[in-house]
């Protein structure tokens, strides 16, 4: 997937449309509420684990240039078992470009903390993202779909290297007046150690604003 | 002796001067001696004179009413000769020359008359009169012919085109003629359309009581119509400019399509991103609302009903264009209207098919 992903970049950057060249600042705020599922695996062991998710994220854009700073915390107990639970800190903070009106590619850290009574455990990826959407209801109903793929990544505890990707998509809603917006979306993603893979399925709502436009 | 030799020479001089014709004598010479000697009641000699007279051919023939003249004068002749058959045939060749012949009561006696009309009317014929070179408007005007009669009886007349075989290009009589009839053809075949140019013939037939065919009258006709620039019909409205006049399926499907695919995203989104691993079915519901979202959008674009506005627009073009159209036809019928067709009659032959 990390070659599709850069022949894609690579497509998208080769192709842009020079038409959002003159655009102004745009800041967009939200806030996330999702239902959280983790499954930790080994060849030995199976955990899951869910639990409510907070997110906040904030959206800065000019020209073709994006920000995204998203940050959310949580709690995930054991479904079934005697799992330990878990608190829950993610994050990640993209760098993009709008090389369509479509398309958007991202780069930047993704990173997700497990923190139990034994001390946290860190993941951390460089990644590359795409991100596309479409239009239902111009101007008030979209679509989007996101990929992100790591580069490097690494994990604290044990001390390795990682890997991991993952995926976003889902509904997002416009208020006719701009400012107000909602998103409904589903995303799954997947770190893997060795032969421990840790995968996060999340079903969000996000209600946002745009301050400044 | 010498006054002899110079008369004789004088003669001889005078005869070589002379003009060669004045020994020679015409057709209508003849026939004016022919008339002398019936009148003188010299039947035998008049006939044998009237028949030379009928005799010559060509350029020295007697014209049309000297002929007629002769035939009269020869059957009167034959008749007194007691020669009832021959007188007969020259009658009967008279009104087939002729039939609107009729000859002189002040001339000719009674018996003569009496034959003569009981000829005519077992003979049916009819001789037409068209102006040599003449013009008109096809539709509007009309080509006249006169058919003149020797008796009542029944005719058809066609007009039929050389080229073709003789095909009839129009059927203008048929019916009964009496004395004379006014044939007129408006220069346009049997479906209204002008025809070609080119060699035509006026046929009359006439037909005995029994309905055969007695005589056939062919007057050769020659039709000529200058070409006549005719404009162009404009063209119908280009596509580029109609308006669709109902909602085109394509923004529809553009709307569905995200939904669709971002559905069917959500749905293998697992499958690409966490392998072997048990997904929820949390996706389903995300990716089916996302779903149920592009076919409301689809329906929401309400593709194939009409549309109202672009259907006038769309009629309004067309209106105009038919209407350009029907004015093109118009004038265009108008000019053709204008254009003269030229027409020259021939000579009409007589014809008298063989019998059974």
């Amino acid at each position: 997937m990390t070659r599709a992903l850069v022949l894609a970049c690579a497509a998208a950057l080769g192709t842009s449309s020079p038409s959002l060249a003159a655009q102004r600042w745009q800041v967009s705020l939200g806030a996330a509420s999702g239902l959280e599922k983790v499954r930790s695996r080994t060849d030995s062991l199976r955990e899951l684990l869910s639990g409510d998710v907070f997110t906040g994220e904030a959206v800065v854009t000019r020209s073709r240039l994006a920000f995204r700073l998203r940050y959310g915390q949580g709690h995930v107990t054991a479904d079934t078992g005697t799992v330990m639970a878990r608190d829950v800190a993610e994050g990640e903070a993209l760098l993009g470009y709008t090389a369509r009106p479509w398309l958007t590619l991202w780069f930047g850290p993704h990173a997700r903390t497990y923190g139990t009574t034994f001390g946290d455990q860190r993941w951390l990826f460089w990644s590359g993202q795409v991100s596309a959407r479409g239009s239902l209801f111009p101007g008030r109903v979209d679509t989007f779909v996101e990929l992100w793929q790591g580069f490097a990544g690494r994990v604290s505890r044990p001390a390795s290297s990682a890997s991991g990707r993952g995926g976003e998509a889902g509904l997002q809603l416009r208020h006719p007046s701009g400012r107000l917006w909602g998103r409904f979306a589903y995303r799954v993603e997947q770190g893997r150690v060795g032969a421990r893979r840790e995968t996060v399925e999340a079903v969000t709502v996000t209600v946002g604003y745009v301050p400044i436009r | 002796m010498r006054r002899v030799v110079a008369l004789l020479a004088a003669a001889w001089l005078a005869a070589l001067v002379a003009p060669r014709g004045a020994g020679a004598q015409s057709a209508a010479d003849v026939l004016a001696q022919g008339v002398r000697a019936y009148q003188d009641l010299e039947f035998d000699g008049a006939a044998g004179l009237l028949r030379r007279s009928l005799a010559f051919q060509g350029s020295d023939a007697l014209p049309a009413a000297g002929a007629a003249r002769a035939l009269i004068y020869l059957a009167a002749t034959e008749l007194f000769r007691n020669r009832r058959d021959s007188a007969a045939a020259a009658a009967q060749r008279l009104v087939l020359l002729d039939p609107r012949f009729r000859p002189d009561e002040l001339v000719f006696p009674p018996q003569v008359l009496a034959l003569y009309e009981g000829v005519r009317r077992a003979t049916p014929a009819v001789t037409a009169h068209a102006p040599a070179d003449t013009s008109i408007r096809p539709g509007v005007d009309a080509f006249a012919v006169r058919l003149y009669a020797s008796t009542f009886h029944d005719v058809s007349a066609t007009l039929g085109a050389e080229a073709g075989g003789g095909r009839v290009v129009r059927t203008l009589y048929a019916g009964p003629i009496g004395d004379s009839l006014a044939l007129t053809w408006n220069g346009l075949d049997s479906s209204g359309a002008r025809p070609p140019d080119g060699r035509y013939t006026l046929t009359v037939t006439s037909l005995d009581r029994e309905r055969r065919v007695v005589r056939v009258l062919r007057l050769p006709i020659e039709l000529a119509q200058p070409s006549v620039d005719t404009l162009p019909h404009p063209a119908p409205p280009a596509d580029s400019l109609l308006r669709p006049e109902r909602q085109p399926l394509g923004p529809a499907l553009r709307a569905l399509a995200p939904g669709a695919l971002a559905g069917v995203a959500i749905v293998v989104l697992p499958a690409v991103v966490a392998s072997r691993e048990d997904a929820s079915g949390a996706r389903f519901v995300v990716g089916g609302t996302v779903t149920i979202a592009g076919i409301a959008a689809f329906i929401s674009h309400h593709p194939g009903r009409s549309i109202p506005g672009n259907a006038a627009h769309n009629r309004a073009l067309r209106d105009d264009w038919r209407r350009a159209v029907d004015d093109v036809t118009r004038r265009n019928a108008q000019r053709l209207r204008e254009v003269r067709m030229r027409i020259r009659a021939g000579t009409p032959l007589l014809l008298t098919p063989e019998g059974p």
